[in-house]
């Protein structure tokens, strides 16, 4: 099969969506092609946070500026995606004492509105806060919910004509006389390639980006940092906390829909697609989370993560990753490395993806001689329900009120029947997680053992798809929350576990059933190495919101 | 301090049985738990030993013969302290219970039922009620129709055909889904429960054989899910073969269950009948052991603590699903009423399998409470902690039961082991 375009993106990640959207807005035939589904690497697997740029205003001004100018127009621009959390920047007892000054400052001096508020008040916004605080600061920080961003930016693009390619991965780069004329796409599922023909490829793979930069033969160091996050089953802030104190482990706590997320750790990894959490990461992170909240260890922490953030470097790592640049890098590869028709973004973060697909595009209309003015920070993106940030509450409203016809499969996120049906029908994948990221069915705390089965069961009425197919879809959805839910599996989450392990296996006996493996093969689960099954999704369980921090 | 001969602690299947088995021996017995036990959630099914190995793809068909071989591959099962007569007297004594309770259970120690499960897959099960072993999978040919109901959402009747159908199992299965009549048309979230209420109506049943008729011509028998009635089970039955001139089964749903239900209901009038005295709702904060013997319980009431004695004490709180096991973020692992030792390990690394299905199990579900030839919970000197002090059920140290299928058959024989030992019945062995 081959398909042809001007500019082809690689990696759909927010980064990549962002180019995509403002590459077809500029008129170009557009092509984003992403080995899972979006949002599927670092966008994904974040706390969710959209920054006021007060993480960086002491260290780091540049990128301080860069968040609050971004921030201000992904609020005009995506409000379905942005809940107007606020944010609030805190100091605990062992917090340097002097820092608030410093960076009240920094945040003036950046840009960003920034308001001391009395400790009295801080705990009537936020009654379960630390009372030992000394000093807390007001800042614009909110939450955004990066799978709506990433479908609505790769819808709106598509209204300019852009195509996107999901479950595929690049497997070659094809190059000519020194240039760079197109990219082989693997279909992950059934196997099949496609030849890609395109005047420019923009290199949007993140953490992945040094892998497919030398494909090309550029080298390209992008390090991994690994950073681990919790999702916490009750949202008991409603307000961004951040640690007034050098940027350090654990230090940001985000209310995301009905969970509140704690994060994260910094650490260097080999591979970003393999990176284990470790007890003292979960540990930690209960650790930090109690120095903010006295009561953290009592509520139930439902699941962990960890994403890889991108960060570029010229030269070797150092040990600290947190004095790595989280700013963003774009290369020239012509200049660069003498490849032409080649350009890789890398780096930055979630709240200043429109900035850098703005910069990226900018790059690419110079390279190829025209002068194409970028709108994105005046275009309000498409929504199904614009103008409306998802909440619980609002499903919950319409089942009440009888809006919301149908069963409801998924009982703790509240998701009906016909939400899955129609989500389905619109899909040529059996893939339970992609329900998940884009209903949050099974991300409530009972963590799938109720709806998996059920919406297995639907997909094998509706689909047309064998017993064996549906058994793999429920199979590897299981697995896939296993990852996640296992570093923090003691207490009453344990017991929860156990009863899904009751019904799966006890009840289901699923362990027992054929299973269909790729091709016409069917096995049964025991009969084979399980790991083959779980190809599709590499990497760890994906956040309930997500980019890169 | 009021005083009983014997207190049993938590209301599961181990509980229920080795209580009821006491008060009818004359006994003063008190059974307290915070809550009803897994039997709600369970299949309604004993299973005794469904495979052989645990991660073998083949039922049994004689759990009984098997055990010798599984024990050589788990020896740290409890099975390992009874005697094939015991695990026989067990499952008998859980026979005549349930005669005696208006259950119509039926099965013997050397032969499984293999039975149709919610997934399709085959559920090998040792005693069962009639009403599910009419859908046992005997390689005879036939046809089976399988019907469900659409507002039911833990029922899917295509699944479980297709995946029987694709097993070559002897049967041949077909699916249809009706509509639920009146009272319950177009509700959409209805219950396996509320069903079973409705199921009670002889109005509602008949709407639901009419529409079944129309599919069922040429089947031999046909299933539903195990929602025909509660406490007018056996009539729903009945009517329904009768009505629709075939036999009919049912197939277990996801929780809650309604044959676990009937099960639960039916042994505690059998209890409560035999005089025994039950508080359900508190839950069990603590207990001492003083010179060698558990000397009283605390309980909670509405109003304040509460102690009581008795000469022997039965532990069957379950594991840690049920309850009876604690876990925390520091690896820790404790029994939660006598914090009696328990074999686990203490790295949270070692609790799980990187697989959900791992093929023989979590290791963390092997954890519980290691006990001595007579179910006596054992000190770190290896003696009885108590001399009056027995444990039951999922509690045990190897009891791990998800893949061998294992639960409801240990939490009989163990329940009616330690409950004829405490009463001075002597095994025949």
């Amino acid at each position: 099969m081959k398909k042809s375009t001007e500019i082809l993106i690689i990696g759909g990640g927010v980064t990549g969506c962002g180019i995509l959207f403002d590459a077809a807005q500029r008129g170009f035939k557009t092509l984003l092609v992403e080995r899972g589904a979006l949002s599927n690497g670092t966008s994904g697997r974040f706390h969710g946070l959209l920054h006021s740029g007060g993480r960086y205003a002491v260290k780091d001004p540049v990128a301080a500026r860069e968040c609050i100018e971004e921030n201000q127009i992904l609020r005009r621009i995506m409000p379905h995606c942005i809940e107007d959390t606020g944010g609030l920047f805190v100091s605990a007892p062992s917090d340097p004492p002097d820092f608030g000054d410093t960076f009240a400052a920094a945040c003036r001096e950046a840009g960003i509105p920034v308001e001391e508020i009395s400790v009295a008040e801080m705990l009537r916004r936020e009654p379960l806060l630390n009372p030992q605080i000394r000093r807390a600061f007001a800042v614009p920080d909110g939450s955004v919910e990066t799978w709506e961003a990433c479908q609505s930016l790769v819808d709106s693009a598509a209204e300019f004509g852009a195509e996107t390619l999901l479950y595929h991965e690049i497997v070659d780069v094809l190059t000519q006389d020194g240039a760079v004329v197109g990219a082989v796409a693997k279909n992950v599922i059934t196997g099949q390639e496609i030849t890609i023909e395109a005047d420019m490829v923009v290199n949007a793979a993140g953490a992945w980006g040094g892998r497919l930069a030398r494909m090309t033969g550029c080298d390209v160091t992008v390090n991994a940092g690994k950073g681990t996050m919790i999702a916490m089953n009750y949202r008991m802030v409603n307000t961004v906390i951040n640690r007034c104190a050098p940027p350090g482990d654990g230090d940001i706590l985000v209310p995301v829909g009905t969970v509140a997320v704690i994060g994260t750790t910094s650490v260097g990894v080999p591979n970003p697609d393999d990176y284990p959490i470790e007890d003292w990461e979960v540990e930690l992170m209960l650790t930090k989370g109690a120095e903010m909240i006295p009561t953290f260890a009592k509520f139930r922490a439902l699941r962990a993560w960890a994403g890889v953030r991108p960060l570029y470097q010229e030269k070797e790592a150092g040990a600290d990753l947190r004095q790595v640049t989280r700013n963003y890098a774009l290369l020239d590869h012509s200049d660069r490395d003498g490849v032409d028709n080649f350009v890789t973004i890398t780096g930055g973060k979630w709240t200043t993806y429109r900035m850098m697909a703005e910069k990226t595009m900018d790059l690419v209309c110079r390279k190829l001689q025209t002068e194409r003015p970028c709108h994105t920070a005046e275009t309000v993106l498409q929504s199904h329900d614009p103008g409306k940030y998802f909440t619980v509450g609002q499903r919950l409203d319409k089942v009440e009120t009888g809006q919301a016809e149908g069963q409801l499969i998924c009982e703790c996120e509240l998701v009906t029947r016909p939400q899955i049906e129609r989500r389905l029908a619109a899909s040529d994948r059996n893939i339970i997680n992609d329900l998940r990221r884009d209903l949050r069915v099974g991300m409530g705390p009972c963590q799938g053992g109720f709806c998996t089965y059920r919406v297995a069961g639907i997909m094998h009425e509706n689909q047309n798809i064998s017993a064996a197919e549906a058994n793999k879809a429920l199979v590897d959805f299981l697995q896939e929350r296993w990852k996640g839910i296992q570093p923090v599996l003691w207490g009453q989450h344990l017991r929860q576990m156990q009863l899904d392990e009751g019904i799966y296996l006890g009840l289901l006996g699923l362990d027992k059933l054929p299973v269909q493996l790729s091709g016409t093969d069917t096995a049964r689960i025991g009969e084979v190495e399980t790991e083959g099954y779980f190809e599709i999704e590499a990497g760890d369980t994906p956040a309930p919101a997500g980019g890169s921090s | 301090m009021k005083k009983y001969d014997t207190i049993v602690i938590g209301a599961g299947l181990a509980g229920l049985t080795a209580a009821c088995h006491l008060a009818q021996t004359q006994q003063k017995v008190l059974l307290v738990a915070h809550g009803a036990g897994a039997v709600l959630l369970a299949s309604g099914g004993v299973d005794l030993l469904g495979y052989q190995p645990v991660d073998s793809l083949t039922p049994l068909d004689n759990p009984l013969a098997a055990l010798p071989d599984f024990l050589a591959d788990n020896p740290d099962h409890p099975y390992r302290l009874l005697e094939t007569e015991q695990i026989k007297t067990g499952l008998n004594q859980f026979l005549a219970l349930t005669a005696q309770s208006g259950l119509d259970y039926r099965g013997q120690p050397d032969q499984n039922w293999l039975l149709p499960g919610p997934g399709g897959a085959v559920h090998p099960t040792c005693l069962a009620p009639t009403s599910m072993i009419g859908g046992h999978l005997a390689a005879d040919g036939g046809r089976m129709l399988l019907v469900g109901f659409r507002e039911l959402k833990d029922f899917y009747p295509k699944l479980i055909s297709d995946n029987l159908n694709a097993q070559n199992l002897g049967q041949k299965s077909t699916a249809v889904s009706i509509n639920i009549p009146a009272p319950l048309a177009g509700q959409m979230n209805v219950t396996p429960i509320e069903l079973a209420h409705a199921f009670e109506q002889p109005d509602f049943r008949r709407a639901v054989i009419a529409s079944i008729k129309g599919h069922a011509k040429g089947y031999d028998r046909i299933g539903l899910p195990a929602v025909l009635g509660l406490e007018q089970h056996a009539e729903v039955l009945a009517d329904m073969q009768q009505q629709l001139a075939k036999p009919v089964f049912e197939i277990s749903t996801l929780p809650p269950s309604v044959p676990g239900r009937r099960l639960f209901d039916g042994l505690r009038r059998t209890f409560t009948r035999a005089g025994g005295r039950l508080i359900l709702g508190s839950k069990v904060t603590g207990g001492a052991i003083e010179a060698g013997r558990v000397s009283h319980i605390d309980i909670e009431t509405a109003s304040r603590s509460r102690s009581i004695t008795a000469d022997n004490f039965v532990l069957a709180t379950g594991g840690i699903f049920g309850g009876g096991l604690q876990t925390d973020a520091a690896g820790r692992v404790w029994e939660d009423v006598f914090n009696l030792p328990v074999r686990a390990k203490t790295n949270r690394h070692q609790w799980f399998d990187k697989k959900f299905i791992a093929p023989r199990g979590q290791p963390v579900a092997s954890y519980g409470v290691k006990v001595t030839p007579q179910f006596q919970p054992i000190n770190g000197h290896d003696q009885p902690a108590a001399a009056n002090l027995y444990v039951i059920g999922a509690a045990l140290a190897g009891s791990e039961w998800t893949r061998g299928r294992t639960g409801n058959g240990l939490a009989v024989t163990s329940g009616v082991f330690v409950a004829r030992q405490i009463s001075g019945e002597r095994s025949v062995s």
